[in-house]
């Protein structure tokens, strides 16, 4: 008799999720909430843990594969490759000691329906201890790097003094930052009555960073709408508005709505927002993070592009613009994009934020506030877009100006606009232009 | 010691009813070490003599997680039986299965130990399941004659198409 551990269903259902990323061009958010329908709460924790890990070192790991299979395993058993690698990171970066690791794995390949490679697996897994593969240093840059060539070519192009730390940031694991309202209580008060071990970050009102993070349904005063989970590179947006009560405020692209509830708590009671976005199935969490929050907004789904579409004819006095992008500034916290980003996609990507930008500027009053913003950290799809942006529109200036000195020390001056790299103090990679109607 | 070759369903041969072991004797001690380094190995939970195509009534068991509690159960027989219990079960004759089966969840055995004195011990939990899987063995039945004749089908052509492939498809390790 075999008795199944849940050891091996972590391992089987990790497997299945990575698959669908590497094999199928899934994105892991997809394939992860999926996964969690069917997997017991207890077990999501190391699913999500080794989905993460394995995707991170996608690169490496693949090469130490090859260092001990002497040929691929055929493309249907693609599955059993994507065990290997979970063994190996399960060996080399974590706390899993190694025969737990090994037999788990092994035992992974009988729920996946492929008992056959049980013996290949214990082998492989069992001469990667032995032969010490995880210290070799590859020559390969890819795989040193863990990044896709086209990728580490650009972020050197772009970034020329700052691209390791980019690269290193997007292979680290992200901290977990919270926002407290501070329209009920300030960052300060909330980590001190509720004995929270973190860092408040100067500049950034109401950001904490935990020291170590925890479950949504942990986090005290998260129900009552009281704090959010967000990035505090994000975080920073809204404030840039410098948006009042009683201002007509859009908010484009709003999904998942995390900028949406913070641009509403600094509003206060006389908030005229409109938030759209494209996608309904997104803005239905928009709609649920508002009510959690006790906000409300005009929620719309609609198309930043086409205003024609839906807007009402009345102007805005800030337009907040979070352009859908490659988010390459936020690889640590989607490992996948690595994987299914390709770079022809930059260019697609920087047309459609042309379009938006140029689309959406009719709608702002003289004298208004668009803040331009992205996750990533390519100048295409950043200072690129705006220098060719005002390029084009007499009427839009670049307000230079930052809102709060405070954050002058995470900033990188571009051309045009500001770029916040990813892992300076702990924030996530983000670009900021803030244009101006010169009425 | 060696690993012995584990039948796997539907193989015939792991319908042969077991006859009783007569001597525990220095040849059937090393057949059940043989055993033991063949079930630690698969890795499995329990192993019958009848899926090492030894078709005598003798089976080895260790549940633990450590691997340190070795049980040898030389012609057993079922004294008592209580309650009820599901638990998803595998074999290593059916390798990659595993299915809700109802056993007896409390159950006292009276058997030959590996120096072929007879003792009684009462088996609860894993071990119980452990061990009615394994005599079901040396009766020639298996996990899969309690579930339903599709789902049997099924599983007997998935390892069927499996065994054919698995001669062609034989990756290397250096």
């Amino acid at each position: 008799m075999t008795a199944l551990k849940s050891g091996a269903r972590t391992r089987a259902e990790a497997a299945r999720v990575i698959d669908a990323v590497v094999s199928d061009g899934r994105s892991l958010d997809w394939a992860l909430a999926r996964s969690d329908e069917k997997v017991a709460p207890a077990d999501r924790p190391v699913v999500h843990m080794l989905c993460y890990g394995v995707l991170r070192f996608h690169w490496l790991l693949r090469w130490q594969l090859a260092q001990l299979l002497d040929k691929p395993l055929k493309p249907r058993d693609s599955i059993v490759e994507t065990l290997l690698a979970i063994g190996f990171f399960q060996l080399s970066d974590t706390r899993i000691p190694d025969h737990a690791a090994v037999s788990t794995t092994v035992e992974a390949a009988r729920l996946l329906r492929r008992p056959r490679y049980a013996g290949l697996i214990n082998a492989v897994l069992r001469n990667y201890v032995r032969k010490n593969i995880s210290e070799l240093e590859p020559a390969d840059e890819e795989a040193r790097l863990n990044h896709p060539a086209w990728l580490i070519q650009r972020f050197r192009t772009d970034w020329p003094d700052h691209w390791r730390q980019i690269i290193e940031a997007n292979n680290d694991r992200a901290p977990m930052w919270l926002r407290i309202n501070t329209r009920q209580k300030s960052a300060l008060d909330y980590q001190t009555q509720n004995e929270i071990d973190g860092d408040l970050l100067a500049g950034v009102n109401g950001a904490l960073k935990l020291r170590r993070p925890m479950r949504v349904e942990e986090i005290p005063a998260f129900d009552k709408g009281q704090v959010s989970v967000q990035d505090a590179a994000a975080q920073l947006a809204a404030p840039w508005l410098l948006a009042r009560g009683g201002e007509r405020v859009l908010d484009a692209c709003a999904a998942p709505g995390g900028k949406t509830g913070h641009l509403l708590e600094l509003l206060g009671p006389n908030a005229h927002l409109t938030a759209i976005d494209s996608d309904s199935t997104r803005l239905e969490g928009v709609r649920q993070n508002l009510d959690r929050l006790g906000q409300t907004a005009t929620v719309l789904a609609a198309d930043a592009s086409k205003p024609g579409e839906w807007w009402d004819g009345k102007s805005f006095d800030r337009i907040l613009l979070d352009a859908p992008c490659s988010a390459s500034g936020v690889i640590r916290r989607h490992p996948d994009i690595k994987l299914l980003r390709r770079e022809s996609d930059i260019q697609t990507l920087a047309c459609r934020q042309g379009e938006m930008l140029a689309a959406l500027w009719p709608l702002l009053e003289p004298a208004g506030r668009l803040l331009y913003v992205t996750c990533s950290v390519l100048a295409e799809e950043n200072d690129a877009v705006i220098r060719k942006f005002l390029a084009a529109h007499g009427d839009a200036r670049e307000d230079r100006v930052l809102h709060d000195y405070n954050i002058r020390d995470l900033m990188h001056d571009k051309n045009s606009g500001f770029q916040v790299l990813p892992g300076t103090q702990g924030l996530d990679g983000f670009y900021f232009a803030c244009l101006e109607k010169v009425s | 010691m060696a690993k012995l070759k584990i039948l796997e369903f539907p193989d015939p041969r792991l319908r042969k009813k077991a006859v009783p072991v007569e001597n525990v004797d220095a040849a059937l001690r090393q057949l059940v070490d043989d055993m033991f380094e063949t079930m630690y190995d698969a890795p499995g939970i329990g192993l019958a003599a009848t899926q090492v195509d030894v078709h005598r009534r003798l089976l080895v068991a260790d549940v633990s997680s450590e691997k340190n509690e070795p049980w040898v159960l030389i012609n057993p027989v079922i004294l008592e039986k209580d309650g009820t219990e599901v638990s998803e079960e595998g074999c290593l004759s059916v390798p990659g299965y595993y299915e809700a089966v109802e056993r007896a969840e409390h159950i006292r055995v009276r058997y030959l130990d590996r120096d072929g004195i007879e003792v009684e011990s009462e088996f609860e939990g894993l071990l119980a399941v452990c061990v009615q899987h394994e005599m079901d063995h040396l009766e020639g039945k298996l996990f899969v004659d309690y579930l339903s004749e599709a789902k049997r089908q099924r599983i007997r052509k998935r390892l069927e198409k499996d065994r054919r492939s698995r001669e062609e498809e034989r990756a290397t390790v250096f």
